[in-house]
């Protein structure tokens, strides 16, 4: 079982931050989100013209007084988001030195956080080959994440992951919040699906690419014979030496703009971490940096 | 290609076994990681274009099999065979005394020697190479080898002789080697010019040196005065020559002389100076040229060399001391009879009316008027016969003598001798020289010790011998039968023999020649031999019975036909046609191999640390 070590003050840290939401995002009332449209809040926000049928207690009388015409006072409209984050639990997630696996529940737990302290409805789910397990669902408000956030130590990383055959059945929402996808991505398996399917949905999306420092700048020399964690038949034996290690290099480069151009096309953002990175430094640098938080 | 050693290719057993080793040791790192995507995707970005990629892994095992490879085929020596690419050549170096002369520092053989290897190291390897030295002999030092570095090696090792080395035997040797293979390449390497030669090479080292020479040096005692003699030669020019004479090897000069010589005339010189006992002078030539050896002539004493010790044992030693005196050339010493007891290191012992228990056993004895029976002494005593009157004794006849013991009476008078007395003897094997009724009153022979002995069987004093003039003649006689001269000259010239008596008891004659070389002569005949080959000073020491006596030395010169610059002979051909067939070449240098070797070993290693310790 992975642990997780965020602790208070961290997390008093982390408060500080909004989760900056791009898009309009039409959602519930009560969050505090300020939508494009307008509403029942008490900030105003604007005025027009008045319309038969209009609620005749939004007219502006000092407005009609003034230019002896009726002017409707318009206020914003304030919605609830529910953020979901998928958290991809395949074999190659907990493999080896690295701690993806940690990394991955550190972060999803820290944004499950940033969602509540905004008001927002927080699901996490975990990705098992087809099909996502909700975790923690629609959890609202900081007692409810004290309640269920220990909830995420549960999750097996194990088997394989095909994040679009998890995510197109499933209840993605419309247009009412963010999607984050955490996972290592070292796969063939069809993922772009499930961010067309997100953004077909009018979700943001954030695609946060974990991998380990053995992945990302391998030192491995000499005569290997590497095994696959999710699927031992898939090998790759060779002497590795300079030229291997350069087109590794060449490879990572390949995979992982691959993701990102992806996502980019999309508006989407992208970002890739690494397993061994603190948390803190994850959040106040990489995540500010990319505009995800501010 | 052919393999002196082909078993050595045994060793490419080791290739499977290297390949078994390579396949059981050489196993990959197994690891599962998380995921091998990026490593497969790796794939696409690799240079596929290099085919070393391929066998990057197995490059370690191919430098290995290639060094057992080489290695293999370095122990199995592989000769490449190149067709019709190497001579046979046969060498006629000449060692005779001329190629002494030196030029810069450099002698006439150093410069032959040193043609000679350089055309042994421009051959093509595989040739074959015969080397006649002609020095004191004609020596084959080696015939039809093909190691060029023992061929040089032998040659380098070769010194001229300092004799007058005819090449007769040589061109023997070289016509039946192109006799038997028309296409030899013969080389004559001498300071001798041809005027014609045929299917030979002359390698002429001459270059006209300067040189004079002394010779023939001798001497005459005349007036009071020794006259010393000689002829000096100059082989290139007309020239002032400076001599200079010295006796018994001081460096004090007693006479000098300068002298005009023309280019190739003998011209004689002599030194007159006071008569004076020596044994040795030197006359010299104290004009620096290119040959040394002829520049210096020592002669010795014969006189000097030959004298001896005598020790009369006698009341009455008078007439003995008296003849000995005269015709000897004796250190005498007397002694009485009761005064006589073992005494020892003579040459010769005279025994007078002596009454003997026992003979010395390192000289020669004369026994006059035995008293009694000596043991050892080859004869018996047995009375005493006395005349009233004077009784004649007659000599032996000539004819029934050897040629040898003929000359013990030679020059005698044979005036009738007449004595009182003699005693009666049994001789033996004595050869007897006078008698008296058949008995023998003079006999000489060999004693048990192997010493000469002479007996008179009868009393000087009690005859008329000692006024005869026969007493003389014969005693110088048996003088010379008891010390044959050792030598009879001591000048020689280098090739010619020394002719030397071995004395009586004479167990050993140890030679020692001027450069150091020591040699030991047959003593079991009367005269021995030894040739000499060297120039300078040779000492003769001979052991007789326990005493080793002075050394004899005699004096060796050059040859002078060796001292002359420029000879020009005649012809040296080889009969026959010559053919210009070759013999196959070989290549078996180990050299490169070995270089390729290394590198294989060394880039082996590369490889080996390149995989190891990751050098990328």
């Amino acid at each position: 079982m992975k642990k997780f070590a965020i602790n208070e003050e961290f997390l008093q840290q982390v408060e500080l931050l909004q989760l900056m939401i791009k898009n309009n995002v039409s959602g519930m009332f009560g969050g505090n989100h300020k939508s494009k449209t307008f509403g029942s809040s008490c900030e105003f926000s604007d005025y027009r013209d008045y319309i038969a049928g209009d609620d005749t207690t939004k007219i502006d009388w000092n407005a009609y007084a003034r230019f002896e015409k009726l002017y409707l006072k318009l206020y914003n409209d304030e919605r609830q988001m529910h953020n979901k984050i998928y958290i991809d639990a395949s074999r190659s997630m907990a493999y080896g030195k690295g701690k993806k696996d940690e990394q991955a529940l550190k972060i999803a737990a820290t944004l499950a956080y940033l969602s509540v302290g905004e008001m927002d409805k927080v699901s996490v789910y975990a990705v098992h080959g087809k099909e996502t397990e909700a975790v923690v669902s629609g959890m609202l408000g900081k007692e409810s994440y004290i309640n269920n956030i220990g909830k995420l130590n549960e999750i097996e990383f194990d088997g394989d992951s095909f994040l679009s055959d998890a995510l197109l059945p499933t209840n993605v929402g419309y247009g009412d919040g963010m999607s984050v996808i955490i996972s290592d991505f070292l796969t063939d398996n069809n993922f772009e699906t499930a961010i067309d399917h997100l953004a077909s949905k009018k979700r943001d999306i954030l695609c946060i690419q974990v991998l380990s420092k053995e992945e990302l700048n391998p030192k491995v020399r000499g005569k290997m014979h590497f095994f696959d964690s999710e699927d031992t038949q898939k090998f790759y034996r060779k002497n590795i030496n300079r030229e291997i290690a350069k087109a590794y290099k060449q490879a990572l480069d390949y995979a992982t703009g691959r993701i990102r151009d992806y996502c980019a096309a999309r508006g989407a953002d992208y970002l890739l971490i690494s397993a061994e990175e603190n948390v803190t430094e994850v959040f106040f640098h990489k995540f500010v940096n990319a505009g995800v938080l501010k | 290609m052919t393999l002196l050693y082909p078993l050595g290719l045994l060793g490419l057993i080791g290739i499977p076994v290297l390949i078994i080793i390579y396949i059981i040791k050489n196993k990959y790192t197994e690891q599962v990681i998380s995921s091998t995507y990026l490593w497969t995707l790796s794939e696409r970005f690799l240079k596929r274009r290099n085919p070393i990629n391929k066998i990057a892994g197995i490059i370690s095992l191919i430098l290995q099999i290639l060094a057992v490879i080489f290695i293999s085929f370095a122990i199995a020596h592989p000769v490449f065979i190149l067709s019709n690419a190497a001579n046979e050549y046969c060498f006629i170096l000449d060692g005779s005394g001329s190629m002494n002369i030196a030029q810069n520092g450099k002698t006439r053989l150093e410069i032959g020697k040193e043609r000679i290897a350089s055309v042994i190291k421009d051959s093509a390897n595989g040739s074959k190479f015969s080397l006649v030295f002609v020095g004191n002999t004609t020596d084959i030092l080696y015939e039809a080898i093909e190691n060029k570095d023992q061929a040089v090696s032998i040659l380098n090792g070769v010194s001229s002789a300092y004799v007058d080395a005819g090449f007769t035997g040589a061109l023997g040797v070289a016509q039946s080697y192109f006799q038997e293979k028309p296409s030899i390449l013969t080389y004559l390497v001498t300071d001798k010019a041809y005027e014609s030669s045929q299917n030979v090479e002359i390698i002429n080292v001459s270059s006209h040196e300067t040189n004079y020479g002394i010779a023939g040096v001798e001497y005459v005692v005349s007036g009071g005065k020794i006259v010393v003699s000689g002829k000096a030669m100059s082989y290139e020019g007309d020239a002032t020559l400076n001599l200079s004479l010295r006796f018994d090897e001081l460096s004090e000069v007693a006479a000098t002389q300068e002298l005009e010589v023309k280019k190739l005339e003998e011209t004689d010189f002599s030194f007159e100076v006071d008569n004076r006992s020596f044994s040795s002078f030197k006359v010299t030539l104290e004009n620096e040229d290119a040959l040394s050896l002829d520049n210096e002539c020592i002669v010795y004493s014969v006189e000097a060399e030959n004298s001896y010790e005598v020790l009369i044992v006698s009341e009455s030693p008078f007439f003995l001391e008296a003849v000995l005196s005269t015709v000897g050339n004796a250190q005498i010493s007397v002694v009485s009879p009761e005064g006589y007891a073992n005494v020892t290191g003579y040459d010769l012992y005279i025994f007078d009316s002596v009454n003997l228990t026992a003979l010395p056993a390192d000289g020669a004895v004369w026994i006059f008027n035995p008293q009694s029976s000596i043991p050892d002494a080859g004869f018996s005593v047995q009375d005493k016969l006395e005349f009233s009157e004077s009784a004649v004794l007659s000599y032996t006849d000539e004819e029934k003598l050897s040629d040898s013991e003929a000359k013990l009476l030679k020059g005698l008078l044979k005036s009738d001798v007449a004595v009182s007395d003699y005693v009666q003897c049994g001789s033996g094997n004595f050869t007897v020289l006078m008698t008296h009724d058949g008995n023998p009153v003079l006999f000489t022979g060999l004693n048990a010790h192997g010493n000469r002995e002479v007996v008179f069987a009868f009393d000087l004093h009690r005859s008329n011998f000692p006024a005869m003039l026969d007493f003389t003649t014969l005693s110088q006689n048996l003088l010379r039968y008891t010390f044959p001269n050792v030598i009879d000259k001591t000048s020689y010239y280098c090739g010619e023999k020394v002719q030397i008596s071995v004395p009586a008891g004479c167990k050993s004659i140890k030679v020692d020649t001027p450069l150091g070389n020591v040699a030991y002569l047959d003593t079991n005949s009367a005269y021995s031999e030894y040739e000499l080959t060297e120039v300078g000073n040779y000492r003769f020491t001979m052991t007789v019975g326990d005493t080793v006596r002075t050394p004899i030395r005699v004096y060796s010169s050059l040859p002078e036909s060796e001292r002359e610059t420029s000879v020009t002979e005649v012809s040296f051909a080889l009969e026959g046609e010559a053919s210009n067939e070759k013999s196959d070449g070989k290549y078996d240098d180990m050299l490169y191999l070995f270089i390729l070797l290394a590198v294989i070993v060394l880039a082996d290693w590369g490889v080996y640390c390149y995989e190891q310790y990751q050098l990328r």
